[in-house]
């Protein structure tokens, strides 16, 4: 009797958490709407967008998100397709720096770096629209050496003619560069490949124990050379901000096949299998989809709510608000 | 041929070297030469009193000079071949000035092996400072290695613009990171020391100072190759003159074997032709005992004695039972490891971080060139298990990779007074961002969060340490509490005996938002006003409003 009782009421006080929960953030939420409600306005609107106008799917240019669901390799494939090809960004003859994460020593199940397969199919496209030269690149946290293994993504690439996956430990191929724009950072000790190149940013979806989440803006740090005073020396969110008035992908792909929800970013954490990969033009329109793919922390959370990404929106880099994209989405 | 073999060992040496990194494949035994070498075996055996499996590889050289005589020095000894290829280049064309006392300063050899091996009696490893291989194993290491990388990387830097220029994406990016190590004007100094000395005469240090030389001449005249002198010689001692070991008396057609290493100049040298090395069986030869006297030999037990008095009756010993160091993973328990340790340098060498390094006088003379972890510079590699794979004495044991990551090294403790979130309330987490293992959570402490060490789920690799932004010493640090030392046996049982968890619960952060009933902030409110770092943190994930 007495144990029934006690299960009622655990029962009955997770109901009311619950419903106070879905409570508040209707009250809180200006717009009126869930999250939820509004993913699936979009998308609706998007379905009807589609099937009225058969124009939209080849004005690929006025998409600003590809959402596709499926394999690593055939999603990122698709996604690019959807976003316009990558010839849109990559012109013939032209160098391309890929910014995939792979900044630790850990395989793909981690969730901690990109999906090998994602990178190279960046890679292959970026070739295939006459890339001269592709750089896969990142300033590793872990040993260089370590990483591209335990990766896996120099294995994948390893066949793809003119593509080449680099880790970069040592300030020579930095270079400085002043931040017009910058609010705490005045200058900055870029990777000097990106400064002349194409860049792509490939990054991972995966939790961040500073920023929230790491996903393609946070992912640019992997191009500088002194990361760590964002930790100490001034608030970090601002950094990113600035970061990304000075670097700015003109394609990023994200990589949510997996997602770290807990434990980011070095993992090991929870990993979720969303499946999914998010390309767009603005990086910040990208990221603030990722923040909405998968409750992280256990909870629920929109692309507002992140301070970079807000700070980011605000000094107008990019749209957070979802309902204000054109997003295309599909299954490979 | 002699200089055809002498050069094939020492590429052979030099290629296992270089294999000998986080890559070595689990059936190459880089470390051969070390685990032949039958000084550093009967040393680590009778300092460490006990039989070390991996030592017996030694039982090879003693059976091939008891069988051929003492071939090594003259064709295997990459020491050998260094000193004599040095030789060649610096003093060629020099007069050197020859000995007369040379008969008694070539005893000294023997009255160093004693001196050693009674140093090993007493518990202390001595032998590392003149065995040939370990000491050229050091110079690689500690002086070849890093050299060659930062040449290379000059010439790299060199051609760098060019190779950009031309688009060779590979070679305009290539840079090796520059190995560091302690120890590196010492370890040159030494072999400087040994290489000079064939000013003197050739082969100086292998005549007169080489305890393994003395250890294998020894054993030698048993051999079946002697030299042999017919009677077409009609003593013009031209093979007296030629012989690198001075093994030849005043009397041509006799042989002081135990110096002879069979590389055969003399017959080469002879214009008669008179000298040969035919198989012979050992009871028809003579034998040549080396000269000792009474009063050397006396002496050189004193010696070694007094050697490992000086070594052990230090405090140092005393505080060997605190484990003041940080060993690498699988050291066995301290005062077996600094006796059967041979300071070879190959686990240092083969260390994927550069972590590894020599210990200079942190523990006493027992510990000299010991291996230690500078966790500040550099953390031990959680994929990586390769130090105990090359220890040829195993004071390093060789483990798995899942036995290695249980043999811990330490824990870390965090330090409140520098530490910037606990002190200054910045935001600062890159210690629980590196942790491999999430030995590092974060807690809401009076309104803050903050920084924790669980100690169940440190194994001491040291990212914390290594990363911590705060300047000088590290506000956390590995201590060697709680390591685990094991002469043999699991640690993976030793580890699970102690509740640890070296795989962490992903799951740990949640606590953070379960519960914590604070609204969540919203864009609009009334702005904070107050900096960053005095704001009470908000119990959320960081980074999100």
């Amino acid at each position: 009797m007495g144990e029934k009782g006690v299960r009622k009421g655990a029962i009955r006080m997770g109901s009311i958490k619950r419903v106070g929960e879905g409570y508040r953030m209707k009250g809180d939420d200006r717009r009126g709407i869930s999250r939820r409600q509004f993913l699936k306005a979009t998308a609706a609107g998007v379905a009807i967008g589609l099937a009225g106008d058969p124009s939209l799917l080849c004005a690929a240019e006025e998409t600003d998100l590809a959402v596709i669901s499926g394999e690593p390799a055939a999603a990122t494939k698709k996604a690019l397709e959807a976003i316009g090809g990558v010839a849109r960004f990559v012109k013939r003859g032209q160098r391309v720096v890929i910014k995939p994460n792979m900044s630790f020593a850990k395989t793909p199940d981690f969730a901690a770096t990109t999906h090998p397969l994602v990178v190279a199919a960046v890679a292959q496209a970026c070739i295939e629209a006459g890339a001269r030269e592709v750089l896969v690149l990142d300033y590793t946290l872990q040993r260089a050496e370590l990483c591209l293994e335990r990766t896996g993504i120099r294995a994948a690439c390893k066949t793809l003619p003119g593509v080449h996956v680099l880790a970069m430990q040592d300030r020579k191929f930095f270079q400085e560069i002043r931040i017009p724009q910058g609010k705490v950072l005045e200058k900055v000790e870029v990777l000097k490949d990106v400064l002349d190149s194409v860049l792509i940013s490939v990054p991972v979806a995966k939790s961040h124990s500073t920023t929230g989440v790491s996903l393609g803006l946070k992912g640019l740090m992997g191009l500088i050379w002194d990361r760590e005073s964002f930790h100490y020396r001034f608030n970090i969110n601002q950094g990113i901000a600035d970061l990304a008035t000075v670097i700015k992908p003109s394609l990023t792909v994200l990589d949510a096949t997996r997602a770290m929800t807990t434990g980011g970013p070095g993992g090991p954490g929870d990993v979720k299998k969303p499946n999914l990969i998010v390309a767009g033009t603005d990086p910040v329109a990208v990221d603030s989809y990722g923040v909405g793919i998968v409750p992280w922390y256990g909870r629920n959370f929109t692309g507002r709510q992140v301070e970079h990404l807000l700070i980011a929106h605000q000094r107008g880099l990019g749209k957070i608000d979802l309902e204000k994209l054109k997003i295309v989405k599909a299954a490979a | 041929m002699k200089k055809t073999v002498q050069t094939l060992s020492l590429l052979l040496f030099t290629v296992l070297f270089i294999l000998a990194t986080y890559r070595l494949p689990d059936w190459l035994p880089a470390d051969i030469y070390l685990r032949i070498d039958p000084l550093l075996g009967i040393n680590a055996v009778i300092a460490a009193r006990e039989i070390i499996p991996r030592i017996l590889w030694s039982l090879l050289l003693i059976g091939a000079t008891l069988a051929v005589g003492r071939f090594f020095c003259g064709y295997l000894c990459p020491l050998g071949a260094s000193i004599d290829g040095l030789d060649f280049l610096f003093f060629r064309k020099i007069k050197r000035p020859g000995f007369k006392a040379n008969a008694r300063l070539r005893r000294w050899k023997y009255f160093l092996l004693i001196g050693i091996i009674v140093a090993a009696l007493t518990g202390v490893s001595l032998v590392y400072f003149m065995d040939p291989i370990a000491l050229l194993t050091r110079l690689y290491t500690f002086v070849l290695h890093p050299l060659v990388i930062a040449v290379l990387n000059m010439l790299l830097d060199l051609i760098r613009p060019v190779a950009h220029g031309l688009g060779w994406v590979g070679l305009s990016h290539l840079h090796y990171i520059q190995p560091v190590y302690y120890m590196t004007a010492v370890t040159l100094i030494i072999f400087g020391t040994v290489i000079a000395l064939s000013r003197l005469e050739p082969r100086f240090w292998c005549r007169t100072l080489c305890p393994l030389g003395a250890l294998l001449s020894l054993i030698s005249p048993l051999g079946v190759f002697k030299r042999r002198v017919s009677e077409a010689c009609n003593r013009c001692m031209a093979c007296q003159k030629g012989c690198p070991m001075g093994a030849i008396d005043a009397d041509p057609l006799k042989t002081s074997t135990a110096e002879c290493i069979q590389c055969r100049a003399c017959a080469r040298i002879c214009p008669e032709m008179a000298i040969t090395f035919p198989a012979a069986f050992s009871g028809v030869g003579e034998y040549s005992r080396p000269e000792l006297s009474r009063r050397g030999f006396v002496a050189s037990l004193a010696g070694g004695a007094a050697c490992g008095f000086v070594a052990t009756q230090t405090p140092f010993t005393l505080l060997e039972g605190k484990h003041q160091l940080i060993r690498p993973p699988g050291a066995i328990p301290e005062t077996e490891f600094l006796r059967t340790c041979i300071r070879c340098g190959e686990c240092m060498k083969s260390c994927v971080t550069n972590t590894l390094q020599p210990c200079l006088w942190e523990s006493g003379m027992a510990g000299l060139w010991s291996p230690k972890l500078e966790l500040r510079m550099a953390a031990c590699e959680p994929n990586c298990h390769v130090c105990g794979k090359v220890c040829p004495t195993q004071a390093i044991r060789s483990l798995s990779l899942e036995e290695k990551t249980y043999a811990r090294i330490g824990t870390a403790i965090l330090k409140k007074e520098t530490c910037l979130v606990w002190a200054q309330n910045k935001l600062c987490l890159i210690c629980d961002e590196i942790c491999p293992y999430n030995a590092i959570v974060f807690r809401p402490i009076d309104g803050y969060r903050r920084p924790v060490v669980i100690a169940s789920r440190c194994n001491g690799c040291g990212y914390c340490e290594q990363r911590c932004p705060v300047k000088g010493e590290s506000a956390i640090v590995v201590v060697t509490d709680g390591e685990i030392r094991l002469k043999e046996g699991s640690y993976v049982a030793e580890a699970k005996k102690l509740n640890l968890e070296f795989k962490p619960d992903p799951g740990d952060d949640k606590f953070l938002i379960e519960g914590s009933g604070l609204k969540v902030d919203q864009e609009g409110q009334e702005e904070d006003k107050r900096l960053p770092a005095d704001k009470p943190v908000p119990q959320k994930p960081r980074g999100f409003l």
